[in-house]
């Protein structure tokens, strides 16, 4: 590990100085200031809501999830796209590896300094959250609550730290920071947005609904009856299962679902969609066994963005400028 | 007997279907300034990585100060500073802040580091520019940090590559001199690489030659032209009032004479060997007075074109 350190506390000075990662936790901030105050006034309106409410509640079915699921690999990937490559056009990099340090120490460096950025950012952003919700209602957390706010601080660095490694690797794969971007901006597209539209069709294709024509007078009447029907909803079931398992592909998807375990929450995407929620309170251990699975799919996907960018790494041919 | 600091045997770098390096076999002693010259992709640059180990030979071996480039290469990382090629710098930090990173990147205790980088600052002429961002400096002050930053881990040698490339004639001769000082004041190793002939005679006492990945020759410049003369033999320069046909044919036939070429009034005499007093004899023999006699000096830059088409 000869100069990861080295590596390690020089990207973290340059990620808590830096423009973006500024403007992106300011943003990060006052949105999740915002939700906080919809999560409270969730909790006032609901008295069976716990404490956990203020990270999932919201009338506007906006909420520290989705805030994370949709705006986390923004700045995972911002922190991450042009690590390498940047130093490979500046000439920096043939540099840097002219030290007696471990080409490797470089990659562990950067993605180990990414990580703690974004944890800082996930830990600050959920304790302000806390400062605001606890004076306004009078109440704190329990301690299982405490304890499923930590788990959930864990569950979404890991959801982070997927993004900053691939990132990681698109700089190490793409010569030029303008292509890593645009890889990056696919990514993000693919994961909290085209999947889903892809889940939504294919679940329309395979079970399609009753044609209702919208508007009509008597259909609007008769809607609520028609929905009634235990074949419609056996219908409205199977639809949103395959709606669930194919937009469990992306991982944006996965962390919603588990983040949701781990509150209590039954939220498949296709309730999301919806802006529906179902408070089930299950126990914190029901959570966390119901989110291992996906947990372990998103480390498994961090972990293999690594493991490529390092091979990629170690055998690239610095040549300065380029 | 001076220490040999760079041994390379059959050094090769293939890239694909291009050899970017062929068999290198190259000697380089302590305290030498060796200019290694050779047109632009004859493989200067990728010698350097390897030698560096920012990049593996394709087959071969080297050594660097005793360590092998390959097993060792992290030991010749110590002890080797480097300027590469089109090398850059963290844009928004300053310069102090630059080398204080690099400094602790060669496991530079703090103390030591402070007063080193000061030192160096100081030595490259950048004291008063250290709390500046490097993205404000010039290419010339960018040049120096880099000299700056490969002297920062006391290297027993440093590789240059095309330290003067882009600098105006200014900035050329500030780096060159810090060059000659290093290796003065320093006694420090210095291996440049340069496609600028001029450079390379102002500072290296060595140069050797590489061309498509070869090395061609090594020598002093001194020897590689005197060389060189004695291939192409002597050509010397006349200018007589009077010049005729008869004159010509009785100067082919002195010994040692190889060709006479008239050319604008001129004549030019070439010899395998200086035989200048028997030509001017047979001239004023004939009648003819020399108003002008001058022997013709390849310059360096035709001994080197030379020496590349050669080559090929």
């Amino acid at each position: 590990m000869a100069g990861a350190m080295t590596v390690f506390r020089k990207e973290l000075s340059d990620h808590l100085g830096s423009k973006r990662y500024l403007i992106l936790f300011a943003i990060i901030i006052l949105l999740s200031t915002l939700s906080a105050y919809q999560g409270v006034d969730y909790i006032k309106n609901n008295p069976n809501a716990g404490f956990l409410a203020i990270f999932s509640g919201g009338r506007l079915a906006f909420s520290f999830i989705s805030l994370m699921t949709i705006f986390g690999p923004i700045i995972g990937l911002a922190l991450g796209f042009d690590s390498i490559n940047k130093e490979r056009t500046s000439g920096s990099l043939s540099v840097l590896l002219s030290y007696p340090i471990f080409r490797d120490s470089v990659l562990n460096g950067k993605f180990l300094a990414g990580v703690t950025a974004l944890a800082s950012l996930v830990v600050s952003t959920i304790i302000i959250m806390c400062g605001i919700a606890v004076p306004m209602l009078g109440f704190g957390p329990t301690l299982e609550q405490v304890a499923s706010m930590v788990a959930l601080a864990l569950l979404t660095i890991l959801y982070l730290a997927f993004w900053l490694s691939l990132g990681l690797l698109f700089s190490v794969l793409a010569k030029k920071t303008s292509t890593s971007m645009l890889a990056s901006v696919a990514a993000w597209l693919f994961s909290v947005m085209i999947v889903s539209i892809i889940a939504a069709l294919v679940a329309n294709l395979m079970v399609p609904l009753p044609f209702q024509p919208l508007g009509s007078p008597e259909n609007f009447r008769g809607f609520g009856a028609a929905t009634q029907t235990e074949e419609y909803r056996a219908l409205i079931q199977m639809r949103s299962e395959i709606q669930t398992n194919i937009s469990r592909i992306s991982l944006s998807n996965l962390y919603s679902e588990a983040a949701s375990s781990i509150l209590g929450i039954r939220a498949s995407a296709f309730f999301v969609a919806l802006g529906a929620q179902q408070q089930i309170r299950p126990s914190l251990a029901q959570g966390i066994a119901a989110s291992w699975p996906h947990a372990l799919a998103i480390f498994v996907g961090m972990l293999a963005c690594f493991v490529i960018s390092y091979m990629r790494f170690l055998r690239l041919e610095i040549r300065p400028g380029g | 007997m001076p220490e040999r600091i760079i041994q390379t045997s059959g050094l090769t770098k293939i890239y694909g279907e291009v050899t970017a390096v062929d068999h290198l076999n190259l000697e380089v002693d302590e305290g030498e300034v060796f200019g290694f010259l050779g047109p632009n992709g004859s493989g200067k640059t990728t010698t350097i990585l390897m030698l560096m180990g920012l990049t593996v030979p394709t087959s071969g071996t080297g050594k660097v100060g005793g360590y092998d480039i390959i097993k060792n290469s992290r030991d010749v990382r110590r002890i080797a500073g480097c300027l590469p090629e089109a090398a850059g710098y963290y844009e928004d930090l300053t310069a102090k802040q630059n080398l204080d990173y690099f400094g602790q990147l060669s496991d530079l205790p703090k103390p030591k580091r402070e007063k080193r980088i000061n030192e160096l600052l100081e030595f490259v002429g950048l004291e008063k520019w250290k709390d500046v961002k490097v993205e404000k400096f010039s290419r010339g002050m960018k040049q120096r940090l880099g000299i700056a930053q490969a002297l920062i881990k006391d290297p027993k040698i440093v590789f240059l590559d095309e330290p003067t490339i882009g600098l105006d004639p200014q900035g050329t001769k500030e780096v060159r001199d810090l060059i000659l000082r290093l290796n003065r004041e320093q006694k420090l190793t210095v291996f440049i690489s340069s496609h600028l002939l001029y450079e390379v005679q102002q500072t290296c006492s060595r140069v050797g030659i590489i061309r498509q990945g070869r090395l061609i020759a090594t020598d002093t410049i001194e020897n590689l032209s005197r060389g060189l003369a004695k291939e192409e033999g002597y050509c010397v320069e006349f200018e007589l009032d009077r010049m005729t046909r008869r004159l010509i044919v009785e100067i082919k036939s002195i010994r040692g004479v190889t060709s006479v070429v008239e050319e604008g009034g001129k004549l030019y005499v070439h010899m395998d060997r200086d035989n200048r007093a028997e030509v001017s004899r047979a001239i004023t023999k004939h009648g003819s007075t020399i108003l002008l006699m001058k022997p013709q000096e390849y310059t360096l830059e035709e001994i080197f074109l030379r020496y590349y088409k050669e080559a090929r």
